[in-house]
């Protein structure tokens, strides 16, 4: 085959630019990091890439979603804790004041502490997480009971319950409803008749100021049942927190091995790399070293 | 031997012939490095012979120069033409698509992808804690940067669907202008060639003009022959022809035109579009070369209303718009068209609840949270605004959104309390009807190809498809238009050592018939003053 001139030009040419491409091509990807920057280095990869993309940011979506419900119920649970230990101390009292011998100024006296006891229900009653009621169902920005026990909002066991996404599909109810709780698992209704809890407390105080200890003997089965009511409650809130904890050391593996399948999808071997920007740039040297010989002498160079 | 002085003759002939010969190396050498330049020779003959009287022979009169040819293969020429047009189409293609990836921005961490995923995210933080007006405010803003990435997504595709036409334009008028040469060069070959001499240097240049209009659109080259000379040579017409019609016949010349589109071809174009025709009024279509990729992406809607068969700049402003409406649509009514009818069943599973049964803190339901921006006003239309939109039902009013317009309503704009995620009035925590919005993120029945990111997903990647397809088509086309350049550079080019030697060469050649010169010049010395007069 005949060469000339103009074809060494040019082929010389085609081949650093090609070189260049190449050098550019490992360059990119050392300072992105990423093996593709536009979906037609390779679609599939970036298909792959936009999926776990969302996968990731949706898991760490619940992961923060998890957090909350956590704190949430972990309130609810310290809550339904000091309702506990409030009952049991009424109950202790209720014990000790059925005692025939004490009179109506001794029971009298208990009277006053199971007051203040009955306040503190009511404090708990209307306790709050990041300013928000946490047994009125619903209405998180209202309080669950008037400062005399009654309801101050209708909440509805059934239907008000509070529901965190924590996966696709997959709810959890985080809160307990107030009359669930304070109406022995009915509703909450607004009006002059308080809940269960608080009535068998009003009765419980009634007695009590009147030194009746038949009544007062009768209200301590009473408080068996309201302290197993709320039993209830915290057995069913603990398996709810239960599944909640499951829930987050699962996506914490999840968030671990899909940020891995996309680090490997699209993320650039950095050693491989270098080598091939190393091995393209020997190319290109040679390729410019080979060109400067090629071009230089002709003929011309030789003639005297 | 016959007269006295027919040495010195045939010595002239030498010198004149290597004279010729070193003109052309220097033309050569002169053209080494001129675009099209074929190297040229000289054809030497030796000159007739004259009969000797007396019958001992003939003898050799020297040497005549009688043509200079250029050194061709028009055959590699036609080739080149008919690569080039392919070339020409899949590297204006390669070239915009990879400029609509850019516009799609994916993947990264701005792109469509993660602006919807920040949505939905403030829409779980919402659910979470509904009454809280940093959430609210989030929302709100999430909203507007969704909306607006389709605004500048499809202004953008907007601004490059113009800039294509304005390419379409400037190349048909480089492609009348290269015709307009090449019609004038034709008139220059045919006069020059008329008595048998071939017009080197001028074929060269047309060669040049037609390498170059071979890239802008599809042409078919050929020299007619349509009749005889009176010399007996065929009589030869150069004929350019596009998809049938002759653009450059011999010397005449017919012109390519723009003409503004008085009706869009699709609904999604920008107005006065260029249609590409005949000046005389006829129909053109495209078939190759630049334009044609041109055309196919600025007008390539998949083949509907007649537009080319290619996935456009129509074809994924058309996908965007079907997107915002349908998502819109769901959102904000919950309505989705499972079985893909085309039409909302308001007694099935279609009809859902959507964020306009949602009630905001202050009571109130009803609002749109997607609306569409009003121009006059430069802010988004509310609810009412809306529904009084052309369309028979709520669903016919959709067809009003487009990505271009598409914003966040009003209500929502003014004040974020509006935000409606309970199903009932007056309940803070209530987040019913946004659980509905929160798991149409995976309805995967929302769209043809799955959930409102499927759809995203599958159209980045088509378009990612596309444009790797134009990659691979426009280097190996390149490939072989560099192989053919190759091989005409080695039949036609200048080689600066085969010139070097030739000068050698034919210098030598030169030296020798002066010699010859002197030679002849002693003796006719020895013959004149030396013989008999002493």
């Amino acid at each position: 085959m005949r060469i000339t001139n103009n074809m060494l030009i040019n082929n010389m040419i085609g081949y650093m630019g090609n070189n260049l491409d190449r050098m550019s091509k490992y360059q990119n990807q050392l300072a992105t990091g990423k093996k593709i920057s536009v979906p037609s280095d390779d679609p599939i990869v970036a298909a792959r890439a936009l999926r776990l993309r969302t996968d990731v940011a949706e898991i760490e979506q619940y992961q923060k979603n998890v957090k909350d419900a956590q704190s949430w119920m972990q309130v609810t649970e310290d809550a339904l804790a000091k309702i506990g230990d409030v009952l049991q101390r009424s109950r202790e009292l209720a014990v000790q004041a059925s005692n025939g011998a004490l009179t109506v100024d001794d029971t009298k006296k208990i009277g006053e502490e199971v007051k203040q006891l009955k306040n503190q229900l009511i404090q708990l009653g209307n306790s709050t997480y990041a300013d928000r009621y946490i047994f009125s169902g619903f209405k998180t920005d209202v309080k669950l009971l008037n400062d005399d026990g009654t309801f101050a909002i209708d909440v509805n066991t059934i239907t008000e319950n509070i529901k965190y996404e924590i996966g696709v599909g997959d709810d959890i109810n985080i809160n307990i409803a107030g009359g669930d709780l304070f109406n022995n698992g009915g509703d909450a209704a607004a009006g002059p008749v308080p809940g269960k809890l608080i009535q068998d407390f009003n009765s419980y105080i009634a007695a009590l100021d009147s030194g009746d200890h038949n009544t007062i003997n009768n209200t301590i089965s009473i408080i068996d049942v309201d302290m197993n009511n709320v039993l209830r409650t915290r057995a069913d809130l603990g398996a709810r927190l239960n599944r909640v904890d499951l829930t987050s050391n699962r996506l914490e593996s999840d968030n671990i091995s899909f940020t891995k399948l996309m680090s490997d999808n699209e993320d650039v071997d950095m050693a491989e790399t270098i080598m091939n920007l190393k091995n393209e740039e020997n190319a290109y040297k040679a390729s410019l070293a080979g060109g400067a010989r090629i071009i230089m002498p002709s003929l011309v160079d030789f003639l005297r | 031997m016959g007269e006295s002085f027919f040495g010195l003759n045939i010595a002239v002939r030498g010198l004149f012939s290597a004279q010729r010969n070193l003109d052309i190396v220097n033309h050569n050498l002169n053209n080494v490095n001129t675009p099209g330049y074929s190297r040229q020779q000289v054809v030497q003959v030796a000159a007739r012979p004259i009969a000797a009287y007396n019958g001992t022979g003939m003898i050799g009169s020297g040497s005549d120069v009688v043509a200079v040819n250029r050194v061709r293969d028009e055959y590699l020429d036609f080739k080149y033409w008919s690569e080039n047009v392919s070339y020409g189409e899949w590297d204006a293609k390669m070239a915009l698509l990879s400029e609509m990836e850019v516009t799609f921005n994916e993947p990264s961490d701005s792109g469509f992808t993660t602006i919807l995923g920040d949505f939905y995210s403030s829409l779980q933080e919402l659910a979470k804690d509904s009454g809280s007006p940093a959430v609210r405010s989030l929302v709100r803003q999430k909203g507007v940067t969704a909306a607006k990435y389709f605004n500048s997504t499809t202004t953008h595709f907007d601004n490059l669907q113009a800039d294509i036409n304005y390419r379409i334009n400037a190349n048909v008028k480089e492609t009348n202008s290269l015709a307009t040469q090449i019609q004038e060069l034709n008139r220059q070959i045919y006069v020059s060639e008329l008595e048998g001499n071939s017009a080197n240097d001028l074929r060269d240049q047309r060669t040049l003009l037609v390498d170059k209009m071979s890239k802008i659109i599809n042409i078919e080259v050929n020299e007619v022959v349509v009749g005889k000379l009176s010399d007996g040579r065929e009589d030869k017409h150069f004929v350019i022809t596009v998809s049938g019609k002759a653009i450059i016949d011999h010397f005449n010349i017919s012109k390519l035109a723009v003409e503004q589109r008085k009706t869009k071809l699709n609904e999604e174009d920008i107005p006065d579009l260029y249609e590409v025709r005949w000046e005389d009024g006829n129909s053109l279509k495209v078939k190759g070369g630049e334009l044609r990729g041109y055309l196919d992406i600025r007008d390539g809607n998949e083949g509907g209303n007649g537009s080319p068969l290619y996935k456009g700049i129509p074809f994924y402003q058309k996908k965007l718009n079907e997107f915002v409406r349908t998502f819109a649509m769901a959102f904000n009514e919950g309505d989705m068209d499972y079985n893909g009818d085309g039409s909302i069943d308001m007694t099935s599973s279609e009809n859902g609840q959507g964020y306009v049964d949602g009630f905001g803190l202050d009571g109130l339901n009803g609002r749109r949270f997607f609306t569409i921006l009003d121009d006059t006003a430069n802010q988004s239309i509310d609810s009412t605004a809306f529904l009084a939109l052309s369309g028979a039902t709520v669903r016919d009013k959709y067809k009003n959104v487009t990505a271009k317009n598409i914003a966040v309503g009003f209500e929502a704009m003014t004040d974020y309390n509006t935000i409606g995620a309970s199903d009932a009035a007056g309940e803070t925590g209530n987040i019913n009807v946004l659980g509905k919005l929160l798991d149409m993120r995976h309805d995967a029945q929302m769209f043809g190809v799955g959930a409102p990111e499927d759809f995203m997903k599958s159209l980045v990647a088509t378009l990612g498809i596309d444009s790797q397809q134009s990659v691979t088509y426009s280097n190996s086309q390149l490939a072989i238009i560099k192989q053919i350049e190759n091989k005409r550079l080695s039949d036609s080019g200048v080689s600066i050592d085969e010139e070097m030697t030739n000068m050698v060469k034919f210098q030598q050649a030169y030296n020798a018939s002066a010699r010859m010169i002197q030679t002849m010049s002693e003796v006719y010395d020895t013959l004149i003053n030396r013989l008999g007069l002493r």
